[in-house]
């Protein structure tokens, strides 16, 4: 799927398994704010994948209120990248 | 382990160990029940305090010093090194740091407090190289942090506000040893401009163009109108240092009508950002944060009233006051009882539901309300109490501000302790 630019830079596309979004290079807190837009949207299905260049501690909260777990997939700043996969939490 | 909680094992281990900032938030809470306790042991001398050795003093370093700063310094070491992308060098220095400010805070008030001017010399030293060695990590985090200009602009101003009030602080206490100053006067007064608008006020707007974003889930304020109040707001506090030194009442007339041009150019900015936020109900926090924003340019006012003679014999106290409790303080607690959660939260795995609760229900601790309504009829109190000379309203004040800071070291040290069970 082609990548699409829905909102303040940042970039979205679709895999088999999850969304992705981009959101290197915007200015704390404006990836954040991407993030949750799009998971408040209602278009993610189960797992999102979010593609940042720091890590969004800030984020973790407010994704815990959501109802949503997180984990850090891949952590390298120094290539100026940090890969979050986001997953919808399984009701009880 | 799930392959989630590996990976979140990781994430934990990139932040400090959660012992590092919160030791300085559990110290700020105990520091910040200590200055009631001073403030309450000498009311009548609180109310016109002018300076000196006494127990006012002692408060109010109780409050800058041991509650502000010790807060600042958790929150910084905490923050900017994810903001920076940069981990610090070392854990060692700032647990250094923790031990020469707190126990140097603990002696300098103590000495304070009984006029034990040996005392005094030692601990403005300790305090001091602690301050220093936290400037020195705080310039080399911000040395890294080209991706957040504004942030990093205020905290280049704060770190130099605050290289010059230790410095001149240290001199202050050397003076009651040896008179070394032509006029200690003066240098007080600088030293408080540096200290209250300089370090603790610019790190606190700084911060604020981050953190009230964040908090609102809203985009960062406009650049250009940021840089134009940091412009404004730095250039206020070097007229009004400058102008305390040389006892130019016009140039510190000129620093306050400028610190008020920086003060509404800051607060529209962020009632702009909590306009255009996604969370409207802010909740309590906000309630202090929106009162502490209407203390800044009440307080210019206040100095600007009694720098003219115009806010009655005990102007200059008011302003004091305004300035350390009504601003400063009132937007530290509605941080901070915001922060802490979101901090605390950050080191606990619970995927499937912890023993953290969620940051809804911390925030909506009874402890946090009585802390505000305490606080607020503190505030309220005092500022009259000050103005008309009433020592029966003054203790009524202390109690009401006593008691409020009970609640909050209560709210304080329950997300400590469940921070340390969720770790077991």
């Amino acid at each position: 799927m082609e990548p699409t630019s829905p909102q303040g830079g940042s970039r979205t596309w679709r895999t088999a398994d999850a969304i992705h979004i981009d959101v290197r290079g915007l200015q704390p807190p404006e990836p954040m704010i991407a993030i949750l837009r799009l998971i408040d949207s209602g278009t993610v299905g189960d797992v999102l994948v979010a593609h940042l260049d720091r890590e969004p501690i800030f984020l973790y909260p407010e994704l815990d209120e959501r109802g949503w777990n997180h984990a850090v997939a891949d952590f390298s700043p120094s290539e100026g990248e940090v890969i979050l996969r986001v997953t919808r939490q399984e009701q009880r | 382990m799930s392959l989630a909680a590996g990976f979140l094992g990781g994430a934990k281990s990139r932040l400090l160990p959660p012992s590092v900032p919160f030791r300085f938030f559990g110290a700020a809470a105990v520091f910040h029940v200590l200055m009631w306790l001073a403030l309450l042991s000498e009311v009548d001398e609180a109310m016109s305090f002018r300076g000196g050795l006494t127990p006012t003093l002692a408060a109010l370093h109780l409050l800058t010093v041991g509650t502000l700063v010790a807060t600042s310094i958790g929150a910084s070491v905490q923050l900017l090194p994810v903001a920076t992308r940069r981990p610090l060098v070392a854990v060692w220095p700032i647990k250094l740091v923790f031990w020469l400010v707190i126990p140097g805070t603990l002696l300098l008030t103590g000495a304070m407090y009984a006029a034990e001017i040996e005392l005094l010399v030692t601990a403005a030293v300790i305090t001091t190289t602690g301050l220093f060695l936290f400037g020195a990590l705080l310039a080399d985090n911000l040395w890294r942090a080209r991706s957040l200009p504004v942030v990093a602009a205020y905290g280049w101003a704060a770190l130099v506000s605050l290289v010059l009030l230790a410095a001149l602080g240290t001199a202050l206490a050397i003076d009651y040893k040896t008179a070394i100053l032509s006029d200690h006067g003066r240098i007080a007064l600088a030293h408080l401009v540096l200290g209250g608008f300089g370090f603790m006020g610019l790190l606190a707007l700084g911060f604020s163009h981050v953190l009230v974003p964040m908090f609102a889930l809203a985009p960062a304020p406009s650049k250009p109108l940021s840089f134009a109040g940091f412009g404004l707001a730095a250039l206020a506090i070097a007229i009004g240092a400058a102008g305390a030194l040389v006892d130019a009442p016009a140039t510190l007339t000129a620093a306050a009508v400028i610190g008020l041009l920086a003060a509404g150019l800051h607060i529209r900015l962020m009632y702009q950002t909590l306009q255009a936020g996604m969370r409207k109900r802010l909740g309590l926090s906000f309630i202090l944060i929106r009162s502490a924003w209407a203390m800044l340019p009440i307080t210019l006012m206040v100095g600007l009233a009694a720098l003219h003679g115009m806010a009655g014999p005990n102007g200059a106290t008011l302003f004091a006051f305004l300035l350390f409790w009504g601003w400063l303080l009132t937007f530290l607690v509605g941080v901070l009882q915001r922060i802490l959660p979101f901090l605390a939260s950050m080191h606990v795995n619970r995927p499937g539901g912890g023993p953290m609760p969620s940051m809804g229900e911390l925030a909506e601790a009874p402890s946090l309300y009585l802390h505000a309504v305490s606080h607020g009829a503190a505030l309220v109190l005092i500022a009259v109490a000050i103005a008309s000379g009433s020592i029966w309203l003054m203790r009524l004040g202390c109690v009401a501000g006593l008691f409020g800071a009970v609640a909050f070291a209560w709210f304080a040290a329950g997300v400590i302790r469940r921070l340390a069970a969720a770790g077991r």
